[in-house]
């Protein structure tokens, strides 16, 4: 379900098919990824899941596997049904 | 237009690439802090409207060296507009932070410095380009670190941005070219705490909330519309529910709900806010499908009515379908449907017209009226570069043309009706006091216009100036009165023959004559000055169907791809009005 939900986020704001995103996802294989959509990226991310990165949180981001990581610290297990 | 979230116009403006327009505008953003997608939301609402849009960012912060370098990038990619956006952290640089109290001699001096820096900077961008400008002001500091104190000083930073904001519209008020986009207004409507979050402007210096962004540039495009004579010139409304709550046909009237109580304040708003544009020139109809009788006693009768009889230039109030009375409206009206904004509260009749005439601009209305009033307000469509004398009598002149209406069905034959008008044509030659209304005239006018060109104001001044064009045009009255400047022409002159450039005439007055006197007096002009033959060009658009057979129908040759008159030819001047010469 929250897994879903964190694809079809990153699916919307890159504008690729959701069965192209997985945790390995990162600018080098995503061509929209860059420095800028990458930060609208994390700003939808917070509001959709009702969460905030701090900003170092937000600077360690490389790939999708790192916003599962983080998101886990805050409580949200995105691999939970 | 429906406003989306900024991925959306990142993702779509790759995929409208390859869309072509008849309307083309060049923006350039310059500015002191990140305006990453800017460019892309532009070029997807612009395509919205059936605009090609192509756009310049300047590199991060270097207004400056943009504007002073004259080989700089921004004037290769020749702008159409810019969009000048400086922040207010940019220009109070440590005063932002700091603030004395008796400092009211250096904050003048202060203030003075980067009025001075600003203005240089504009002034500069007239000189090389013919670019209008937006100037965005600045957002007066919520902050002081003076505390409750801060009230109690002479002169502060709030101070110091209240200055220059005033003192920039002064300067823009005197420079056509120049306009302020009111930032500080946009902060107020939208909230500081919304726009500007920390963690983005320390991350990349992005000032704007992403999905402000897309309100920002909507409201940018206000300058984009007329600046390509895309504005809208009349409201068509519904009655019902739209304009008064309930149904008089039903609930009768005293039943309808308009008034000093909650469910009639909406009505009052909304009434009051159409009234206002009205009285800056545009034009209010009305389609309703309703009882004449009952409605029309509202508009007359009802004390709380805002909008009355003489508001409206057109009345469809019947049991006509809407598609029918629309197009109607805007055959009496001599408008386009493409200049038309629609209210009505019934979703259905929306649909309708947005499928059959999809170049009237529908609105979308919430069930509950008291936002319809916001809704107005917030539309981008009503903007104009200049407004005329002649936009606020507008509303005068339907009254009048309403008048020559009646006259025709009473006069049996046309010639009869026209003596009857006493038309009178007054022609200005390189007038510099009609260059506002000429330029409007030029950006907007579709049907009776030979060749559509399109120049800007600052192109029209230097024609007028220059010794080899004429730039005329020509009032018009009649018995009823005034329509003011309805017609321009261009001219370039060679030696032994001039070229119409343009000639073109407001819907409003055309077969009346008036047309075929004009062309016949510039013909006499030329003739006079020894000149042998008149080159015209007609240059079909989707609009000027009526004005095609104009120039052959005068009596001039087709060569090739021109029209040739030879003045050993006879002119003709319809006798019965009368054409007097303002060199």
């Amino acid at each position: 379900m929250n897994e879903n939900k964190l694809f079809s986020i990153v699916a919307k704001v890159f504008n690729v098919s959701v069965n192209q995103i997985n945790y390995q996802s990162n600018p080098e294989n995503i061509e929209n990824w860059d420095s800028f959509t990458g930060y609208i990226l994390l700003d939808e991310i917070e509001s959709e899941f009702n969460v905030k990165f701090s900003i170092e949180e937000a600077l360690q981001i490389k790939n999708i596997e790192n916003f599962k990581t983080i998101l886990k610290e805050k409580g949200i297990d995105i691999e939970k049904e | 237009m429906e406003i989306k979230q900024l991925s959306y116009y990142i993702n779509e403006v790759k995929i409208i690439k390859s869309e072509k327009h008849n309307k083309k505008i060049r923006v350039a953003f310059i500015g002191s802090s990140t305006l990453n997608g800017f460019e892309e939301t532009i070029q997807v609402q612009c395509n919205e409207e059936k605009i090609n849009c192509i756009t310049y960012n300047s590199p991060y912060n270097q207004f400056n060296q943009e504007i002073l370098n004259e080989n700089s990038n921004l004037y290769k990619f020749k702008p159409d507009i810019i969009f000048l956006l400086i922040d207010n952290r940019t220009i109070l640089e440590n005063l932002f932070y700091f603030t004395n109290i008796d400092s009211k001699i250096e904050y003048k001096k202060f203030l003075e410095e980067k009025f001075n820096q600003l203005s240089n900077l504009i002034n500069i961008i007239t000189k090389k380009t013919k670019s209008k400008i937006i100037i965005m002001n600045f957002v007066i500091p919520t902050y002081s670190s003076l505390g409750i104190f801060e009230s109690k000083i002479e002169y502060g930073v709030k101070e110091i941005i209240l200055d220059l904001n005033k003192k920039l519209k002064e300067f823009s008020r005197n420079k056509d070219s120049c306009y302020i986009y009111d930032f500080n207004s946009f902060v107020t409507k939208f909230g500081e705490k919304n726009i500007l979050d920390y963690k983005k402007m320390n991350y990349g210096d992005i000032q704007i909330d992403f999905n402000l962004i897309p309100y920002l540039i909507y409201e940018f495009l206000g300058y984009v519309k007329p600046i390509l004579g895309l504005n809208k010139k009349c409201i068509v409304l519904d009655l019902d529910n739209t304009l008064w709550g309930n149904i008089v046909g039903e609930d009768g009237f005293e039943g309808i709900k308009i008034g000093p109580y909650p469910e009639g304040r909406s009505f009052i708003e909304f009434q009051k806010v159409i009234k206002s544009l009205s009285e800056n020139g545009i034009i209010l109809a009305i389609n309703s499908k309703n009882n004449q009788k009952d409605a029309m006693k509202v508009i007359n009768e009802h004390p709380y009515m805002i909008l009355r009889k003489n508001d409206f230039s057109c009345i469809k109030i019947n049991w006509n379908d809407k598609i029918s009375n629309m197009k109607e409206i805007a055959k009496e009206l001599n408008i386009g449907l493409d200049s038309i904004v629609f209210f009505d509260d019934d979703p259905v009749n929306r649909e309708l017209i947005k499928m059959s005439i999809p170049e009237i601009n529908t609105i979308e209305l919430p069930k509950d009226p008291s936002n319809y009033a916001q809704i107005l307000r917030n539309l981008n469509d009503f903007n104009v570069l200049k407004i005329t004398q002649d936009d606020t009598k507008r509303r005068i002149m339907y009254e009048q043309e309403q008048n020559r209406q009646k006259l025709e069905s009473s006069t049996e034959n046309l010639n009869e009706y026209l003596k009857k008008l006493n038309i009178k044509i007054k022609i200005k030659l390189d007038d510099k006091f009609s260059i506002a209304r000429i330029s409007q005239l030029i950006l907007k006018t579709n049907q009776f216009n030979l060749t559509t060109k399109r120049y800007q104001e600052e192109e029209i001044k230097q024609f007028v100036d220059d010794q080899t064009i004429i730039v005329g045009c020509a009032e018009v009255e009649d018995k009823f009165g005034e329509s003011g400047i309805t017609n321009v022409f261009i001219i370039k002159k060679n030696s032994k023959e001039w070229v119409i450039d343009t000639f073109l005439l407001s819907c409003r007055i055309m077969g009346r004559g008036i047309e075929e006197a004009i062309l016949g007096k510039i013909l006499e002009i030329a003739k006079d000055k020894g000149i042998e033959r008149i080159k015209a060009n007609f240059i079909l658009t989707e609009k000027n169907q009526p004005t095609k057979n104009f120039l052959k129908n005068y009596g001039f040759e087709k060569d090739g791809e021109n029209w040739i008159f030879l003045l050993k030819n006879k002119i003709k001047i319809p006798d019965y009005l009368e054409v007097e010469l303002n060199e």
